[in-house]
């Protein structure tokens, strides 16, 4: 299992050329195609107008933006309305009715509205690239694709032990893996910097307003369907975001993933994807954070035996082969690391690696009790959001 | 830069495929081979047929042979790494290859030849993919093709490759690895898992044999020159981890049978490991008549060619980028070879030598011709440049083909085991109760006896462990009394002074039967006089 998520994870590094592909082509700087781009925010009065301050930046000449806010959230409508005056024509305010409220039911209200050919989603607090929507232009002209999705880089990685992790677990996944995804015809999509043709969205029915990963659902339901997906990666286009700023707030994260790719597991869609190679590959995905916390329990139990049972020596020496490639996973995440620092600009001193490191098997215990907590949340029906700490109290 | 990856979206209905039948594939990829499969299996084929040819008959059976065999043969059937305690004196993973190559021929060895000589066919097999890697290896490295046919020849038919590539040594499987580890370093599409497996196999050649690893830089060095800029870092870091991860199988074995770090009552890694550093050395090659001069000579006895040319054109090879790793890896070689206060030098040694010194000829053939066809562009004479290079090609052959041509004469034709083939017939014949016989005689010996029913490891002993392994000795209360014969060969009277035990059986015997013509070569089987007074 290491030894495949290992080779998936290196995917974009294979060969130059691999490498080379990730990124966008250069843009032709025509405006081809016009964007509704919808951004759900919800008690974020503080960064939303930053936010759509940025998006106004845009080179791009044709779009729209959809601030959608809630009927019970004032300060935030406020906000939205302050920048709907601001710009004229450019942003508009969407009110989301909705007695219990959540992301999906957001960007579904905002749907019918949108005006232009491809809508793109976009969080409160994200920081866009003034470029990006004409490379992404350009990507969809370029590739005929139905769906492009951006990267999105977590930066901070010295604010904790464990955003180090998390940062680079992002870099992994936009640098590399995604490209995998799309080359094979399933791909979770990432929850924004994610753009969409609007008619295929349409088609489609929108997001899942019951799932707890809406942007994985859509990615799935879009891939059985066909849909031609592109990923593209640049370092000086990704939309930057910031980690979980407490350990408790990164579980509770991780048991909303979990807890929607266990939906979108048992809703079955990908099994519908056309070939079995995308069907295995569907099946390991959704299912990988179970698998890791099942190795998070077996692990330990694992030492134990080693430790005080006496084996035959070459029974013993095959029980070292699973940390073969647990060990080569720590030497590619101490390069990446490396790689990222340079991507980025940010300095990366010897302390980062010895944290990388050493926090390695504790961030496994994390994600691994995130899996569990996520089976056990599927289990009693509770499918509540745990948003942030800030929003769950008012949604539970 | 490309554009942007897309996904395959539903794929295509296309009408089902037609399976050709089984009996046309076969075909079809041997038409996909090409001139360059064709080439690398022309060349091959020639090396192959001229190393099977009397490969049982040349060169006389080594200790060395016996040993490694003997071990193969231990793992074979489950009594550990070794017929004896293994001590760590190398790592064992040149003798398990042996035990799985050794299998089909084991089956069908016949008793005409001593065993050891026998089983020499599993060498075949390394020596052919050797050959193979060699010439993809020169190809990758930019050769043109009768170039780097013009490797594998050197590399193959050499007196000294015909004679020590037949033998079973652990160094020729270590070549194997080392070059798959070059090839795959210069892997034209610079793929990551390309580098990682040039890793496993740079970690398989030292576990096979630890010397290999002076060429680690070389293959390092390669690497470097065909990875991408975009890309090195993780290639370097892949090759790097897989040589590791490979290599620490080795300390983790001997750690998890609590022999890691010497102790009393057991052997250790690290004690092995002292031992081979710590070998007496057999003096400088600069030292006439020391040991590593002996050894040197006998090289050089064999095959001038292949080592004085090579050597020769190695420093200019350097500034071509190209030929620069394997040309570094003879310097290296060359350089521990040289070091001052010389360890230990193996007759073998040159083995890990061989391929590279080839490469460095052929290489500097295909500079050489180069330059005579297209270098000083005003002298514009075409046929003045062919017969330079005609000339040139003239020259080469005429000092290396008949040196060639008598030393692998030998190699076909001589019968140097008939008195290993002799005495193992003779002892079959002769010794009436195997099963209840302790004998002693040299690691060649050994396995024959074994399979004619003595009991391994203290019915048939391996001379030396008589006095040196405390284990057999135990066995042996009554001293040199409790054996009943001894087998004298070269390789059991060449030290022993050391085995008093070894001295004393020898001096208390009588021969029962002797083969051979000279002195030095004689093999003689000897009766023990348990009677006879100290």
């Amino acid at each position: 299992m290491a030894a495949l998520t290992l080779w998936w994870m290196l995917h974009a590094w294979r060969t130059p050329e691999t490498l080379a592909g990730t990124s966008f082509g250069a843009a032709d700087g025509l405006c081809g195609l016009g964007f509704s781009l919808l951004v759900p925010a919800r008690h974020e009065q503080q960064v939303l107008e930053h936010t759509v301050k940025r998006l106004l930046e845009s080179s791009h000449t044709d779009y729209e933006i959809l601030v959608i806010v809630g009927h019970d959230d004032p300060l935030t409508a406020a906000v939205a309305a302050r920048m709907a005056e601001y710009a004229p024509g450019r942003v508009r305010v969407i009110t989301d009715t909705h007695e219990v409220k959540n992301k999906p039911k957001a960007l579904n209200t905002a749907l019918p509205h949108c005006r232009g050919e491809v809508v793109g989603v976009f969080d409160a607090e994200d920081q866009v690239h003034p470029e990006l929507l004409g490379h992404v232009d350009h990507a969809f002209r370029a590739s005929g694709a139905a769906v492009v999705q951006g990267g999105v880089q977590l930066i901070n990685f010295h604010s904790s032990w464990y955003s180090l992790r998390n940062c680079l677990e992002y870099f992994f996944w936009f640098r590399s893996r995604l490209h995998l995804h799309a080359s094979q015809g399933f791909i979770p999509l990432g929850g924004n910097t994610v753009f969409v043709r609007t008619e295929v969205l349409r088609a489609a029915g929108g997001w899942d307003q019951n799932c707890l990963a809406e942007d994985c659902d859509l990615g799935v339901r879009l891939s059985s369907r066909g849909a031609k997906v592109v990923v593209a990666y640049d370092s000086s286009m990704v939309t930057r975001e910031e980690t979980p700023d407490t350990l408790l707030g990164l579980l509770k994260q991780r048991t909303r993933w979990n807890q929607g790719f266990l939906q979108v597991y048992r809703k079955k869609e990908w099994q519908r994807l056309p070939s079995l190679r995308q069907r295995l590959l569907a099946r390991w995905t959704l299912t990988t954070p179970f698998l890791q916390a099942f190795s998070g329990v077996v692990i330990p139990i694992d030492l134990l035996l080693a430790l005080t049972v006496k084996l035959p020596v070459s029974v013993a020496l095959f029980s070292f082969v699973p940390a073969v490639p647990a060990l080569a996973t720590f030497a590619f995440e101490a390069v990446a690391l490396h790689d990222f620092g340079l991507q980025y600009g940010l300095r990366v001193r010897p302390w980062h690696y010895v944290k990388l490191i050493a926090g390695g098997p504790l961030y496994q215990v994390v994600l691994a009790g995130a899996a569990l907590r996520a089976v056990w949340r599927e289990h009693r029906g509770d499918h509540g959001w745990e948003l942030t700490r800030h929003v769950g109290a008012h949604l539970g | 830069m490309t554009a942007l990856l897309g996904t395959a979206s539903r794929a295509p209905i296309t009408p089902p495929e037609i399976r050709p039948p089984l009996l046309k594939r076969p075909l079809r990829s041997l038409r996909r081979l090409g001139p360059d499969g064709w080439l690398a299996l022309a060349v091959t084929a020639a090396v192959l047929a001229v190393q099977a040819w009397n490969i049982t008959g040349f060169p006389t059976v080594s200790d060395d042979e016996g040993t490694y065999l003997a071990q193969a043969w231990a793992v074979q059937h489950h009594h550990g790494l070794a017929p004896y305690t293994y001590w760590y004196d190398h790592p064992p993973l040149g003798w398990m290859q042996l035990a799985v190559l050794s299998w089909l021929p084991g089956l069908l060895a016949s008793p005409a030849h001593v065993f050891t000589a026998e089983l020499r066919v599993a060498m075949l097999p390394v020596t052919a993919a050797s050959a193979l890697l060699l010439h993809l290896l020169a190809r990758r490295l930019g050769l043109p093709r009768w170039s780097a046919a013009l490797a594998v020849l050197l590399f193959g038919l050499s007196p000294l490759a015909v004679g020590l590539q037949r033998e079973l040594f652990l160094d020729n499987f270590a070549v194997l690895w080392i070059l798959a580890a070059f090839v795959l370093a210069a892997s034209p599409r610079k793929h990551l898992w390309h580098h990682v497996a040039a890793g496993l196999c740079a970690g398989v050649a030292v576990l096979s044999k630890e010397t290999v690893a002076v060429l680690l830089p070389a293959v390092v060095l390669l690497l470097w020159q065909h990875c991408d800029r975009t890309t090195r870092k993780f290639s370097l870091v892949g090759f790097g981890t897989a040589l590791a991860l490979v290599g620490l199988g080795y300390p983790l074995y001997a750690a998890i049978k609590g022999e890691l770090i010497p102790g009393p009552g057991h052997v250790s890694l690290l004690g092995g490991l002292l031992f081979q550093l710590q070998r007496a050395g057999s003096g400088s090659v600069l030292t006439p008549g020391s040991g590593s001069r002996q050894v040197l000579d006998s090289w050089l006895y064999y095959d001038r060619v292949l080592i004085v040319g090579g050597l020769a054109v190695t420093p200019p090879l350097l500034c071509s980028r190209r030929l620069r790793a394997p040309a570094l890896a003879v310097l290296l070689l060359a350089a521990v070879l040289l070091r001052p206060g010389a360890g230990y030098l193996p007759a073998m040694y040159v083995i890990q030598a061989l391929p590279f010194l080839a490469l460095a000829l052929a290489g500097a053939a295909q500079h050489g011709v180069r330059l005579a066809l297209h270098g000083l562009p005003r002298v514009g004479l075409r046929p003045v440049r062919w017969a330079v290079v005609a000339l040139a090609a003239v020259l080469a052959a005429g000092w290396t083909v008949p040196r060639w041509y008598a030393g692998d004469r030998t190699a076909l034709t001589a019968r140097a085991n008939a008195p290993y083939d002799a005495a193992a017939r003779w002892i079959r014949a002769n010794v009436p109760d195997p099963a209840h016989t302790r004998i002693t005689v040299d690691d060649a010996l050994w396995l024959d006896l074994v399979r004619d029913g003595f009991a391994p490891g203290t019915g048939v002993i391996w001379f030396y462990k008589v006095d040196l392994d405390p284990a057999v000795a135990r066995t042996l209360p009554q001293g040199w009394r409790s054996l009943d014969y001894i087998v004298s060969t070269p390789a059991l009277r060449q030290d022993p002074n050391d085995l008093p035990t070894v001295r004393a059986a020898l001096a208390h015997s009588t021969v029962l039967a002797s083969f051979g013509d000279s002195a030095a070569d004689r093999i003689e089987v000897r009766r023990i006089a348990k009677d006879a007074q100290p």
